[in-house]
């Protein structure tokens, strides 16, 4: 009878398995402005999103050096402001650091998951502004020559969504 | 989950050793009964019909099984109505002598339980209806009224659920973790079938009164969810497991009404009528 009793105790014991596709990120791709069918790594770069103190992680580094990153949007609002800061803290005046602003437009969906992982975000980015393209408050000339939207459906971290051509 | 599966086997196990437990002590009484019995009664009986009509003392008393209705209430669900404010359920119990060892039984029952998870929080409403039969596997003495049973079940529920609020899922947590979200959403016209197996048993405590609980072990056959939500707790089958398996048990007093009785044909009779 205790037995019985018992087994109203052991009901959250599920934990939300790590393989399974949660809320993703928006996965950018970089690629050489004059080659355009080429990656190409970006040097030092950090993203912050607007007025957070820190950069955003990927891959255990806040400092990016390669041709892809993902980064996090909101999940409770439509838009999410990043300035992208290439050759971040550099002191050399041949490549100084340079940063651009970008401004995700996009609408979330709340999927259900489990009961262990509740509900994940999906994002969709506006069709008609699906972000803004900006320089730095103190202009220092755009690094990104071109950006453009692979994929406007955000749902997962497998396919690049974002393209930015320097 | 696992844990939870090894103690539901377990204590089916240890249900089923109490069946194997009481056919072991019943098993010598019968043929105790046998052998005292049949050669006194075949030729002292006739002889002595005029003069002591019941020498026997075993025999004398006339054993009847009475039949009848069994109507009570499940007091798990009706006391947690009372102490967990997240709980209101009633279930009512019922079953009818069939014969000897089978009884029909069913039960009836509405909840209305919230659930609050780790990343959701959701109400549940609804009916149910499990129907099927219980196997009577103990044997009694002289009068008692005593069921250690198996038995099968379907059950229907009608239901509803409401979110309440939920989490949102995210392993990137650059923005930090946001408070649950408020939903409200609700998810009507809900329902799931399945099947019980049902290990009980009842002991009568005086008069006409038993107490019982049972222990049952349910799988889904079907179950229509909800866009974009899931059935996690079904009024009658509880919380769901992956995999369709769930658990419940009840702890029940039950009245008993009788209709009728029936004369146990003793396995001695039987055999003096035919020669």
């Amino acid at each position: 009878m205790i037995s019985c009793l018992s087994f109203s105790g052991c009901e959250k014991d599920d934990i939300c398995d790590a393989n399974t596709v949660t809320t993703p990120r928006l996965v950018i791709t970089f690629y050489d402005y004059n080659n355009a069918s080429v990656e190409k790594n970006v040097t030092n770069l950090s993203i912050f999103a607007d007025g957070m103190e820190e950069a955003v992680t990927f891959s255990g580094s806040t400092l990016i050096n390669g041709s892809t990153v993902s980064i996090p949007l909101k999940v409770n609002a439509e838009t999410t402001k990043f300035h992208f800061i290439l050759n971040y803290g550099s002191t050399n005046v041949i490549v100084p650091a340079n940063e651009d602003i970008i401004t995700f437009n996009y609408t979330t969906e709340n999927i259900y998951v489990s009961r262990a992982c509740g509900f994940k975000t999906n994002y969709t980015l506006k069709s008609d502004n699906p972000f803004v393209h900006t320089d730095a408050a103190t202009p220092d000339l755009k690094w990104m020559q071109y950006v453009a939207v692979k994929n406007s459906l955000i749902a997962n971290e497998n396919e690049t969504h974002l393209e930015i051509y320097f | 989950m696992k844990h939870t599966l090894k103690s539901i086997f377990s204590s089916f196990l240890f249900l089923f050793l109490l069946f194997a437990n009481a056919q072991e002590t019943k098993a010598p009484v019968k043929e105790n009964l046998n052998e005292g019995s049949i050669p006194k009664n075949a030729p002292v009986a006739k002889k002595n019909t005029a003069t002591t009509p019941k020498t026997d003392s075993i025999i004398t008393p006339v054993k009847k099984d009475r039949y009848g209705v069994r109507v009570g209430v499940d007091l798990f669900k009706l006391s947690r109505s009372f102490y967990d404010k997240d709980y209101k359920g009633i279930e009512l119990v019922g079953d009818y002598r069939w014969d000897k060892k089978h009884y029909i039984a069913a039960e009836v029952g509405n909840e209305n339980k919230t659930t609050d998870d780790e990343r959701l929080n959701f109400t549940t409403k609804g009916s149910y209806l499990k129907v099927g039969f219980d196997y009577n596997g103990y044997e009694n003495w002289l009068d008692m009224e005593n069921i250690i049973s198996i038995g099968l079940r379907y059950g229907f529920s009608t239901f509803n659920q409401e979110l309440n609020t939920f989490k949102i899922y995210n392993t990137n947590q650059y923005f930090g973790e946001i408070p649950p979200l408020t939903s409200g959403q609700k998810y009507n016209g809900l329902t799931a079938s399945w099947i019980e197996v049902v290990a009980g048993m009842k002991a009568k405590v005086f008069n006409n009164i038993f107490v019982g609980f049972s222990l049952r072990f349910n799988r889904l056959i079907n179950n229509k969810q909800p866009a974009n939500f899931e059935n996690l707790y079904i009024p009658g089958f509880n919380r769901t497991y992956n995999g369709d398996f769930g658990v419940g048990f009840n702890y029940t007093v039950t009245y008993f009404v009788p209709i009728f009785k029936k004369v146990v044909k003793a396995p001695e009779t039987k055999k003096t009528e035919k020669k």
